[in-house]
């Protein structure tokens, strides 16, 4: 139990980690707007722990890097509930793509691949549906502090802009690496049995 | 890389630099706070003046902080533009559908922008005047009073100071792997979006094995040395909290008390 622990909080640890170098990387995301927003590998690591380590993990995982973020990345800050809305708890909620984790690792071990790419798929949906809302709120907020013209649908072409290509590339990307390596996914459960 | 200065720690022997890294961290946080109350041409003086006081205190160059605004401008012009075009009242010097620039929206334009610069400024002189390590005792420290809530602070801690160690080492890496696939004739950033995509997973799928690989080897390495995270640890670097930090916070106490004062006389006029 002890070991399982003690490689949780590594695991989570790096790929935090991981999840802030990917974002930053040149040639590995693509900003859609200048003010943050941009379409990057960056959330997978996220997922990755989050079907690893079921929904705790992934909470955990998206809460350091929005800390990561906020303290070494470029945070947009406009006021306090924009700021706990578009950082902590928008890459937090990431981590409910967890809900399906075991639903993930039983089709997989099933290897039934067409069941287990809808259920990555629901999962990295579940997430990215989460981290929509947490944006689109921040945004009215944004767009009715700065502007006079806030409306709703300014802070929804804005966030699904970006939000919407993410989300195909990370089922694209997550299925793609999860069939590839099984052992991404699966790896700590030989450990516990 | 060169463009990522935050984060990115300057050695030298300033006052600032000797500070206690809590509280650094807090009297940042806190100074950050108060921009939000500013209000009128003085108050924005004032902490401005106060800012460039500490950069100039912390014996790094002005160019290294300008580096640390740089990817930011463009943001940060995008926010003023917004502000000056949408917001009416006072003098109307132009006048086109939805878009005004008045005298109103011009002031809250440039009051914005420094509210950017100096947030970002502020931040800077912490990150470049602590290790850091340093930085991650002090969050360490600040947090410790949500154990009696049960939060596994000192789990958080070691999971931060582990993120810290590995951001070059990943970064390292990942050049290293994307270096290989061009070796191979690999060309970054061309054709479509799903091309580009395509491109990037024999990149990143080595780096995820790698990292299972080395999470699990350090969690042995661990083990092995007796670590537990339900025990509580002792630290081999000790935090001194010294006069100058308590100074230090009285000032940003005084700072406080000098804004409302000056809130107040801008209100008469």
């Amino acid at each position: 139990m002890q070991q399982n622990r003690t490689l949780f909080l590594i695991e989570v640890a790096i790929f935090s980690a991981f999840a802030f170098v990917l974002d930053i990387i040149p040639f590995l995301s693509f900003k859609v707007w200048p003010q943050g927003g941009s379409v990057s590998f960056a959330m997978i690591p996220i997922f990755i722990i989050a079907f690893r380590w079921g929904t705790k993990g992934g909470l955990l995982a998206g809460f350091l890097y929005a800390i990561l973020q906020m303290t070494l990345g470029t945070p947009y800050i406009l006021n306090w509930a924009q700021a706990l809305l578009d950082y902590p708890i928008a890459f937090t909620v990431l981590g409910f793509a967890g809900v399906m984790s075991p639903a993930v690792q039983g089709s997989l071990k099933a290897g039934t691949t067409k069941r287990f790419v809808g259920m990555v798929t629901i999962g990295v949906l579940i997430g990215i549906i989460l981290r929509f809302v947490a944006h689109f709120l921040s945004g009215i907020i944004f767009f009715g502090s700065v502007l006079e013209v806030g409306d709703w649908y300014y802070s929804l072409w804005y966030n699904g802009s970006y939000l919407l290509p993410a989300f195909i590339i990370n089922v694209i990307a997550v299925a793609f690496l999860f069939h590839k390596r099984p052992k991404l996914v699966a790896g700590n459960e030989k450990k516990t049995a | 890389m060169n463009k990522l200065i935050l984060g990115r720690y300057f050695p030298g022997e300033s006052w600032i630099h000797q500070l206690d890294p809590r509280g650094k961290l807090v009297a940042a946080i806190y100074f950050i706070g108060i921009l939000f109350f500013a209000e009128g041409w003085i108050g924005y003086l004032l902490l401005l003046g106060f800012t460039l006081l500490v950069m100039q205190m912390s014996g790094v160059s002005l160019k290294i902080y300008l580096r640390g605004v740089r990817p930011l401008i463009w943001l940060i012009l995008f926010t003023v533009t917004l502000q000056v075009l949408f917001t009416a009242g006072g003098t109307i010097y132009f006048d086109w559908g939805p878009f005004t620039v008045s005298s109103y929206g011009l002031i809250n334009g440039v009051f914005i922008f420094l509210r950017f610069v100096m947030i970002i400024f502020i931040s800077t002189v912490v990150t470049l005047t602590t290790k850091p390590i340093d930085l991650t005792d002090a969050i360490h420290a600040l947090l410790r009073p949500l154990r009696v809530v049960k939060v596994p602070v000192e789990d958080f801690a070691l999971m931060l100071s582990i993120a810290l160690r590995f951001i070059p080492n990943l970064l390292d890496e990942t050049q290293k792997v994307m270096d290989a696939q061009r070796a191979r004739g690999t060309t970054f950033g061309e054709g479509t979006l799903i091309q580009q995509m395509k491109t990037l997973v024999p990149i990143v799928l080595p780096l995820f094995v790698g990292s299972l690989k080395r999470a699990e080897d350090m969690a042995d390495v661990m083990e092995v040395r007796g670590y537990q995270s339900d025990k509580p640890r002792s630290s081999f670097r000790q935090l001194t909290w010294t006069r100058y930090d308590t100074v230090s916070i009285i000032i940003m106490l005084l700072l406080t008390a000098m804004l409302m004062l000056v809130n107040r006389i801008g209100a008469y006029y």
